[in-house]
């Protein structure tokens, strides 16, 4: 039998139930290094080997990727699959193709980038998730079938793959085992993107098969174009959620705050992910109250898609990825605010200000910025003021990929963190370095049938090493709670499922949230701690 | 005749093949912002990692750029391979002097070339003629010895690592060998040739004989001219011609942050680009919306 180390990228295709098995991981630090801290991976179900491709690596994150029940079925599978990747180097696909060409071209196999990748060292070095892996994959099937020449030529370049449904599902499959962070080409000698493959494969999947994973498309940006969000949050169900946000806030600070929405001309439009108006209320509340104290002119839009900075269109489908941005845009444009402020959501930064820059034909533009300068604005000229020993416990921050890695958003949060949190330590690596939480690129959502698994014990498990890291003088002590500062709603996602995957936060007190929750925590101004977990704990 | 002729007409090949190839990488599409952080060209925020982007209200406020930063920070990558040090320094070692000695090897050839033409010229390339003859004839021996010395033990060492690495060997394709065992080949048939005399000034006659297309041959020689000339017109065709791919992926893509602001040059560059018609479509159900195309 062949051991899994030596797997190479032409057996993808090979004949077997399951290509790797994860039960070789990275070792954890201290306190999870001790036995029993970690639970294994639960068996994969036999109904799921029949309905989906477990046959990977035991995980499934395309849904809706079925076995085909026909051989006519399987060479339809196939025949699909060719044709989008022959439309991947065509003008259908203009917006990549000359950062594409490069990568499929230039890569010099030189394995630099796999020390960078979290998922592979996570994995425990798994071959399977080295990033070269997938793109030699994808060199491979494209040279087999889109490069002249005979036998001869293609055992020379390399195109000495067999092609059957296995070999395409797996890697559809693996595309999505990639959080498209890009830290792998900050490493690349000669300024390569492997993550690029693994959008193009999902492209593929998405716009030429009609395959994606629900999460993501169904109930993600098909959702958000016809309901306004991907919550599925329709435009009453908004203004009753902004109702009870400000009856929340009295209750929690004992001040009245009216949050405006849709007022015309406003200075700024903020826009939340709506999944915090669901999930984590005190988010948007917290900006709220922040800006009311320092008498920013503001509102919230509850128009379609006004409400929800959300673009999952960005992981998989550009066509997707360009109808949301146009949509959200067009809100703003029709209010007639001056800028478009987007609140703690990382990839709603990337979308909106920095892939849909290249979007908009001049009148349809609105500057587009993130809410973090503004923040530090704020709080540089007074006009927010903390008292810094309201936040006196373990406080580190995550850098959420796109906001940091590929906006350069980098020293505004750590001088309010300086300012607010005495106890701030950063993570190792950190900054532009940093690790991805793991949830990036629509892992955060997606958890059905098993791929929450693989998010919480492969994907974040460098991120959760960081933390225990980054805490590692008072992660024993349970009185000291230790807070995981993560200014991105699907890092925060990521984060809450991994604190309770491994319990954390019941064993050690290990708590997260956003940057702005813990400002207002330390606001001046209120009494009563903002942090729920802070009302019956004494600092 | 033939020889000499031959040996321009390939150089020639590779330099114009080499502008052809930046030529259809600069012709592409505007494609979308992709860029990576640090981008040097963000003065003093690079240092960190920072961008335009931390400043509030960006689009008001004077962009600055350091092109020295982007000089310095290209001039890492090219002299030294950078990113190679500081992320894989056990195949640095091999890379860089391989890559060291063909910057040796280029200024050996431009050398031979000055001295061709100083010797045509009438004055002798020797160590004692004039400070000028003795600079080219010194140099050109320095050039030339350590330039085959590192580009060759770099050659063999990159080869090596491929063969005998577990890793990379998965990896590595026929044609990637092919691409190392000729420029090996290339440079073995130059030592070959060149060694008997360590001076090079049989290197700068053969080099004046080329040029006057006087060149006269001998086994040896042709064998070497014509693992030569292949090697020069192979690899502008070839993944080795990543001299051009790099200045692409990191001025055009990674280092590349230019927002579309009213009234400047990336705005019409856009506006251009989305006027564009598209003849390929995708055929996804919802591809097929008016919208989506």
């Amino acid at each position: 039998m062949m051991k899994e180390k030596d797997l190479r990228p032409k057996e993808l295709g090979r004949p077997a139930e399951q290509l790797i098995h994860l039960d070789q991981l990275m070792p954890l630090s201290f306190p999870y290094d001790q036995p029993g801290m970690e639970t294994d991976f639960p068996a994969v179900k036999p109904e799921w080997q029949e309905k989906y491709c477990t046959s990977l690596d035991g995980c499934v994150a395309i849904d809706t990727l079925t076995r085909p029940k026909t051989e006519e079925e399987e060479k339809e599978f196939i025949q699909q699959f060719l044709s989008g990747l022959g439309k991947v180097f065509s003008d259908a696909n203009n917006s990549v193709l000359q950062p594409l060409k490069l990568s499929f071209e230039y890569c010099a196999k030189c394995n630099t980038c796999s020390d960078a990748c979290h998922v592979y060292k996570g994995s425990g070095e798994n071959e399977l998730y080295r990033p070269i892996f997938r793109s030699d994959v994808f060199r491979k099937i494209f040279n087999q079938y889109f490069t002249s020449g005979g036998k001869l030529k293609k055992k020379f370049i390399g195109a000495d793959i067999e092609v059957n449904w296995e070999t395409v599902a797996r890697l559809g499959e693996l595309a999505y085992r990639c959080n498209l962070c890009r830290r792998c080409a900050q490493t690349c000698p000669l300024g390569l993107d492997n993550s690029l493959f693994a959008k193009e494969i999902r492209k593929i999947f998405s716009q030429e098969m009609g395959i994606a994973p629900t999460p993501l498309h169904a109930k993600g940006t098909m959702l958000q174009l016809k309901t306004g969000s991907s919550t599925g949050i329709g435009k009453a169900a908004f203004l009753d959620m902004i109702e009870f946000l400000e009856e929340d806030i009295e209750d929690r600070i004992g001040r009245k705050v009216k949050i405006p929405i849709d007022k015309e001309g406003a200075d700024i439009l903020l826009s939340h992910n709506a999944g915090e108006f669901v999930a984590w209320p005190e988010n948007p509340a917290a900006f709220a109250i922040l800006f009311e104290e320092a008498g920013v002119d503001w509102t919230l839009s509850s128009e379609m898609l006004g409400y929800d900075s959300v673009n999952y269109g960005i992981w998989y489908d550009d066509a997707q990825a360009k109808k949301v941005a146009l949509k959200q845009m067009k809100v703003a444009k029709e209010l007639g605010v001056k800028r478009m402020v987007i609140g703690e959501c990382g990839h709603a930064h990337k979308a909106l200000g920095v892939v849909a820059d290249r979007y908009v034909y001049p009148e349809e533009k609105i500057p587009v910025e993130s809410w973090i300068p503004i923040m530090w604005e704020l709080v540089r000229t007074g006009r927010l003021r903390f008292d810094p020993e309201k936040n006196n416990f373990p406080v580190t921050l995550h850098d959420p990929c796109n906001m940091v890695r590929q906006m350069g958003i980098v020293q505004p949060q750590r001088n309010i963190l300086k300012v607010i949190a005495p106890q701030f330590r950063e993570m190792t690596p950190h900054g532009v370095d940093n690790y991805c939480c793991g949830g990036g690129s629509g892992f955060a959502i997606m958890s059905s049938p098993n791929f929450g698994q693989f998010r919480d014990k492969v994907s974040a498990r460098m991120k959760f090493d960081q933390i225990l890291r980054a805490f590692s003088d008072t992660i024993i002590d349970k009185s000291i709670p230790k807070y995981v500062c993560a200014p991105c709603s699907n890092c925060k996602g990521t984060i809450r499922e991994i604190l309770s995957h491994y319990q954390a936060t019941d064993k050690f007190n290990v708590r997260y949230g956003g940057l702005v929750d813990l400002m207002v925590n330390g606001l001046a101004s209120i009494d009563k701690p903002y942090l729920e977990f802070l009302s019956d704990q004494q600092i | 005749m033939i020889l000499g002729l031959s040996i321009i007409i390939s150089a020639c090949l590779f330099l114009g093949l080499s502008a052809y190839k930046a030529f259809q990488y600069a012709q592409m599409p505007l494609h979308g912002r992709m860029e990576l952080y640090p981008v040097p060209l963000e003065k003093e925020r690079h240092i960190y990692g920072g961008s335009y982007m931390e400043e509030p209200q960006w689009w008001s406020k004077p962009r600055e750029i350091s092109k020295t930063a982007e000089l310095i920070d290209m001039l890492k990558e090219m002299l030294f391979i950078k990113k190679l040090f500081d992320h894989q320094r056990s195949l640095w070692w091999a890379s860089y002097i391989f890559h060291l000695g063909i910057y040796f090897l280029i200024a050996w050839m431009l050398l031979l070339i000055t001295g061709a033409l100083t010797d045509l010229a009438g004055a002798s390339v020797n160590a004692h003629q004039t400070l000028w003859t003795a600079f080219l004839y010194y140099l050109t021996i320095f050039t030339g010895l350590v330039g085959f010395a590192i580009t060759t033990a770099g050659a063999a060492l990159l080869l090596l690592r491929r063969i005998f690495d577990p890793v990379l060997k998965k990896y590595t394709t026929l044609q990637e060998y092919f691409n190392l065992v000729l420029l090996l080949a290339a440079l073995l048939s130059g030592i070959i040739i060149w060694s008997p005399d360590l001076t090079f000034e049989t290197a700068r006659q053969v080099t004046a004989d080329v040029m006057t297309l006087s060149v006269v041959p001998n086994t040896a020689l042709v064998i070497h001219f014509i693992l030569l000339e292949v090697t020069f017109i192979y690899i502008p065709l070839s993944k080795m011609s990543h001299y051009v791919g790099k200045y692409f992926s990191f001025h055009k893509v990674l280092w590349e942050n230019e927002p579309n602001l009213n009234g400047s040059e990336m705005e019409n560059k856009i506006k251009n680009a989305l006027g564009n018609k598209v003849y390929t479509l995708w055929s996804a159900p919802h591809m097929q919306e008016p919208s989506a195309k």
